[in-house]
């Protein structure tokens, strides 16, 4: 047996107790295979052998207590790896830079690492604590991704229940079909910001031009 | 290039090509092979969704429990219990591994009177939708 069926025979047996655990060291940043374990908790809520809303209510607090450790790792814990890039050349601007980046993106980026990129969760977590990014919009935003997040999974799993290890396949595939939009959409905007700028610049002269 | 086809005029897009250094045309390469492969998995996705929607025998795995694979095989667990000569039990959660250490078993005898009982079940009592045997495999 590999360590995914020994969580899975756990998950069986033990119930909610193996699904807080697994879930928060996950959030954390330790790889587990946490979807599986949401799917396959769903089936087993299909099965009648655990509730619907404990397993919403626990493995949603699992996750955002793993999430939470991960921001306090950042923001009291990265002070030394704060103070190594701000002493290096633009170190001072380039943390600056990130803060005005995550002010930017962090509600977004950190309700979508919750639940749609999901890799990017736990590295979300580290650079907000470390960028110092506001606490209670952290929490928020963090409550709401991973509730969608543990909702979505455990539902997928009770509807498709008692064929987990297909509809992992199938949120495999679905991964990459995720992954390659983001990636079309990076490269393809890209391409119109650089197809776009000249003509910008055409008509920003014409107009200081028409001004002179 | 099919997959980039901004609806602007000609005569806009023929400049824009002019101005398309190999770094433009690499990034549109990629592009084009990233929006392909992104169909090409989108399309297995949906196949196979479509599919195990209408089917469910999966792989029996030590971890499952003898009511999931009752429920993944549409089976009384019952049947199963009787094939491998123990009592059934309310809310049996113990998986497949747990049970042959019980029996001094071993995991595959235990995952091997399983699929016996299950195709003795299936030629005696058919099952109403097809089997993956009839239906296409994704």
């Amino acid at each position: 047996m590999n360590i995914t069926d020994q969580l899975l025979a756990a998950l069986s047996l033990y119930g909610l107790p193996v699904l807080f655990g697994v879930i928060t060291i996950a959030a954390v940043g330790v790889p587990m295979p946490v979807t599986l374990m949401l799917v396959a908790a769903g089936s087993f809520v299909e099965l009648g052998e655990m509730k619907l809303w404990q397993v919403i209510i626990v493995a949603s607090a699992a996750a955002v207590l793993g999430d939470q450790i991960g921001y306090a790792l950042g923001r009291w814990g990265g002070h030394r790896i704060t103070r190594g890039i701000v002493r290096r050349k633009n170190g001072e601007a380039k943390m600056a830079q990130a803060r005005a980046f995550t002010e930017r993106w962090g509600d977004a980026g950190i309700f979508f690492s919750r639940w749609l990129v999901t890799p990017l969760g736990p590295w979300l977590n580290l650079t907000s604590g470390l960028t110092g990014y506001s606490w209670r919009r952290f929490f928020v935003w963090d409550i709401l991704g991973e509730s969608l997040w543990v909702i979505l999974y455990v539902l997928l799993g009770k509807f498709f229940s008692g064929r987990v290890q297909a509809l992992l396949d199938i949120l495999g595939n679905l991964a990459w079909v995720i992954v390659g939009l983001v990636a079309a959409t990076i490269v393809g905007w890209q391409l119109i910001r650089y197809l776009r700028p000249v003509k910008h610049a055409s008509t920003g002269k014409a107009f200081s031009k028409t001004i002179a | 290039m099919t997959n980039h086809d901004p609806s602007s005029d000609t005569v806009a897009r023929e400049s824009a090509v002019k101005r398309f250094g190999w770094k433009q045309w690499i990034a549109l390469a990629a592009f084009a092979v990233i929006v392909l492969v992104t169909i090409l998995f989108a399309v297995r996705t949906v196949r196979r969704a479509l599919y195990w929607r209408l089917h469910r025998d999966e792989v029996i795995r030590p971890w499952m429990s003898i009511p999931y694979v009752a429920h993944s095989y549409r089976l009384p667990p019952q049947v199963l219990y009787e094939a491998l000569k123990i009592p059934p039990q309310p809310h049996d959660r113990r998986p497949i591994r747990e049970i042959a250490r019980e029996q001094n078993l071993s995991v595959d005898d235990v995952i091997a009177t399983l699929q016996s009982a299950i195709a003795r079940e299936r030629t005696s009592h058919p099952p109403g939708l097809p089997s993956p045997s009839t239906g296409r495999s994704p």
